[in-house]
């Protein structure tokens, strides 16, 4: 068990990362990663959510029709992002305002509808909630891994901080527009995709 | 139990929707008045960041900021068209016009009748006072602090949902603002104020350069600023002191044609 409950929780973060090795939520992972903050928040945020929402579908998942499961996952994973955005609204506002629309946008994440599908229904709480936010922790290592060189060679700060000394722009040192756009951080998610499949083996198809 | 039944599945589903409902009915109930508090204090700090009284970190908390603001504040009044005050907003309560009031009032500018403009004068002898419109994807607002000369003395702009490091830089980018230091409005010219793609031209005082990448976000700040501005235009060329301007650039191309 011991063995298992450890798997649940290392799996996600390398080898069965959802972002990098089941490519999930991309789409968000190309917007929030301009500035480490932003992507900092929003990984506090979505392992808050991913915990929760497969803690909850879990404890239900006995219950559920079959019918409308997606429904339901669906109606949890809003309520869980909406106490989310409410709670940063009143306890955290410049970073909720930061955010913005992201936040909404955790309810479209495949990783959290996904991770109830595959994994919440059939498991009990504790493991599910292990699981939710060990794969929202996944998600994240890969957000501020990005946002790091985002924000580094596109603003030439991080975390605000002007990282890159004065003396480097009088010399013609230029940030780098391109890392900026989402285009960008593909390219840089393709990288570490390839950084990671050519250390494991077995991730690499045949 | 059969829990695929049609009944069981209609009556679980309206359970957990009643449920959800009520949850975040009780959450929003519970947190609103905090919500309500920052949203508040942030428009403060924004209306103090463009009158020049240092950059928002100054600030700790809403209480700070609040005091800061009843501390400075000279006199708080709202304007119509015309420029005559209508009342007096109640310094004590730090009452300010937040950014759905702004929202009724570009309704009220755009029908050319009953608008109540805010104006926030300040004991460092500016003038305060917002703008608001469209920008790419949302509302974009902000506050310009006019100066006793009819200089703009700051700016501050913020945005509903503009695109992170494009035209997000009208409130992340401090030299966006910082451009407006110094500048004027020039109500003899066709836009009193406006933001020119590739730079200003030079020896004009009322523009400023555009955001590279966020076309739409600075023709949205710029539409903001001069909608704005006409309206208020008697609040602040009262202030305004009319300088003579030499030969203009057109002029001067007329002589060399002819």
């Amino acid at each position: 068990m011991d063995a298992k409950l450890k798997e649940t929780i290392l799996n996600p973060i390398f080898k069965g990362n959802p972002v990098t090795v089941l490519v999930l939520g991309i789409c968000s992972s190309l917007a929030v990663t301009v500035e480490l903050k932003g992507a900092f928040v929003m990984a506090l945020s979505v392992i808050a959510v991913t915990g929760l929402s497969s803690f909850v579908a879990s404890i239900l998942r006995n219950t559920i029709p079959n019918r409308v499961r997606i429904i339901i996952q669906l109606v949890i994973v809003a309520l869980m992002v909406i106490l989310v955005d409410q709670l940063l609204k009143a306890y955290a506002y410049s970073i909720d305002k930061q955010l913005s629309v992201y936040i909404g946008l955790i309810i479209t994440n495949c990783i959290v509808m996904g991770r109830i599908e595959a994994f919440a229904l059939g498991n009990k709480p504790v493991p599910s909630l292990l699981d939710g936010i060990a794969n929202g922790a996944g998600y994240g290592l890969i957000l501020i891994v990005v946002a790091f060189f985002r924000e580094l060679f596109g603003s030439g700060t991080l975390f605000g901080f002007h990282i890159i000394p004065q003396a480097a722009y009088d010399l013609g040192y230029m940030n780098n527009g391109l890392v900026i756009l989402p285009p960008m951080a593909l390219i840089l998610i393709g990288v570490i995709i390839w950084i990671q499949r050519s250390i494991d083996k077995d991730l690499q198809e045949k | 139990m059969n829990t695929n039944s049609n009944a069981y599945t209609v009556i679980y589903s309206t359970i957990i929707v009643v449920v959800v409902a009520a949850v975040l009915a009780f959450v929003a109930t519970a947190l609103k008045p905090m919500q309500t508090a920052n949203e508040k204090a942030e428009t403060i700090s924004q209306i103090l960041t463009a009158a020049q009284f240092g950059e928002k970190a100054s600030w700790t908390d809403n209480n700070a900021t609040i005091a800061f603001y009843k501390e400075n504040i000279e006199k708080a009044y709202t304007v119509d068209l015309e420029g005559n005050e209508v009342k007096d907003l109640d310094i004590a309560d730090a009452e300010v016009y937040s950014t759905s009031d702004l929202k009724a009032q570009n309704y009220a500018i755009r029908d050319g009748a009953g608008a109540k403009l805010p104006v926030y004068v300040f004991k460092n002898g500016v003038k305060v006072i917002p703008v608001y419109g469209a920008g790419l994807w949302g509302p974009v607002w902000g506050y310009i602090a006019v100066g006793s000369e009819g200089n703009i003395a700051g700016a501050y702009f913020d945005h509903a949902s503009e695109t992170p490091g494009l035209g997000g830089k009208i409130k992340d980018d401090p030299s966006f603002r910082a451009q407006f230091i110094g500048k004027k409005f020039d109500f003899s010219d066709e836009k009193p104020f406006a933001i020119v793609k590739g730079g200003a031209p030079a020896g004009k005082d009322n523009a400023i350069d555009a955001i590279t990448g966020a076309t739409m976000t600075s023709n949205g700040v710029d539409a903001a600023i001069n909608t704005w501005a006409k309206a208020y235009e008697k609040v602040l060329s009262a202030e305004i002191s009319v300088e003579q301007t030499e030969v203009s650039a057109d002029e001067a191309e007329v002589n060399v044609e002819e």
